[in-house]
């Protein structure tokens, strides 16, 4: 009994500096990684997605909350108009966790006009080929009004061979993002438009 | 004379991943570029030396039991602080190398060293055991790295060594090369020892 103990307490012990060690220096790092993300990978990827210089791009940001998550909206403005929409999102589903990626919405046409990768943990070689602009290219042009879908279950995507779980998670991200697209739509551009003016 | 010989141990007797033949997921997978191998060696170094330190801190408190549970929670922990540093600064290294920054956890090199040198001997002797064989890591890496990169793309370090004229071998960047590259290396390595009347093969 008394070895059991033991064993437990040292256990415990160790886990528990570890846990603090682990958040102390995630938080002290935090900000920093965040903005190395955004010089990195968020700057290039808004870049390709509106043609417009980062610098611009990575200011022009909220945070949108619905129910149950908090989404990173980047926008455009022509004048006072919002004139695109890029909404990062988390696909469940990959081989290696979540896929974080994006998709840029252009609103006067209501179609999406492309999908960046930001963050994924696939395996290389297999599951990161979703990165690959071939395979993203299948984004533009894509209407917001319905679900997307693999061509294997009757939809437009094109899975990529030996990475359907991959495939699957990026389309499952961007499903996310539709369904937050129909539902606070008008939302999203008022809390923009506020943000402006405040 | 113990010193000196734990310092210098991990540089030709026990070099990884060639003489222990461990840690080779790593050696043939980030091998691509010399900056790769010298960035994943220099992380695994850095996890090498703070897990023996600590592991050899805590041998007499380690209940036997669940000593191995015990290593991997503090070489876990390592790994993941050495992930977050690299994301803070150096971002693009980070990216490069992926998935391998996590996947240090289960490089048998570090949980051998603790295993087999840090739980049973005193703490500065184990920290210069986890910094000899990381140096000797990191050297191997770069090496691999190095001859991977010249022949395979003709740059070193990214610095474009042969001019435009240069037709890159380009298999020996691809996963291929870095089999043939490693077993080469390994196998001269294996006939210089032999020469020298070295053991060869480690018993």
């Amino acid at each position: 009994m008394r070895e059991i103990i033991r064993l437990v307490v040292v256990l415990s012990l160790i886990c528990g500096v570890a846990a603090a060690a682990l958040t102390g220096v995630r938080y002290s790092l935090e900000k920093r990684i965040e903005r190395q993300s955004d010089f990195y990978v968020r700057g290039p990827a808004l870049e390709r997605l509106f043609n417009q210089p980062a610098v611009q791009l990575l200011g022009n940001k909220i945070n949108f909350m619905t129910s149950n998550r908090v989404y990173s909206v980047f926008y455009t403005k022509s004048g006072d108009d919002v004139t695109g929409l890029a909404i990062e999102a988390p696909g469940a589903g990959g081989y290696g966790g979540d896929i974080i990626l994006m998709v840029a919405v252009d609103l006067a046409s209501d179609q999406m006009t492309g999908m960046e990768i930001i963050q994924h943990s696939e395996t290389p070689g297999v599951g990161s080929r979703v990165e690959k602009v071939s395979f993203r290219n299948q984004w533009a042009g894509l209407s917001v009004s319905e679900p997307v879908k693999l061509r294997s279950q009757g939809g437009q995507i094109d899975a990529i061979s030996g990475a359907t779980y991959s495939s699957k998670a990026v389309v499952n991200g961007t499903n996310q993002i539709i369904e937050l697209m129909s539902g606070h739509r008008d939302e999203i551009i008022a809390a923009i438009k506020s943000k402006g003016n405040g | 004379m113990k010193f000196k010989q734990v310092l210098l141990h991990g540089l030709w007797k026990d070099l990884p991943p060639f003489r222990l033949v461990l840690g080779l997921c790593p050696a043939l997978a980030i091998t691509s570029s010399a900056e790769k191998g010298l960035g994943m060696g220099l992380a695994a170094t850095f996890v090498l030396i703070f897990s023996n330190t600590f592991i050899s801190a805590l041998r007499k408190s380690i209940p036997d039991k669940v000593r191995i549970a015990s290593y991997i929670v503090i070489i876990a922990t390592l790994v993941v602080l050495v992930e977050m540093s690299m994301k803070a600064f150096f971002f693009p290294l980070s990216q490069q190398l992926g998935i391998y920054i996590p996947l240090i956890v289960v490089n048998c090199i570090i949980l051998g060293r603790a295993e087999a040198f840090a739980s049973r001997n005193p703490v500065f002797l184990s920290m210069t055991d986890g910094l000899s064989v990381g140096i000797g890591f990191t050297i191997s890496l770069t090496l691999v790295g190095s001859i991977r990169e010249i022949l395979g793309a003709g740059t070193w370090f990214g610095m474009s060594l042969f001019g435009a004229s240069f037709e890159p071998f380009g298999f020996m960047v691809e996963a291929p090369g870095a089999f043939l590259c490693l077993g080469l290396l390994l196998g001269l390595m294996n006939a210089y020892s032999r020469k020298r009347g070295e053991m060869f093969i480690q018993s």
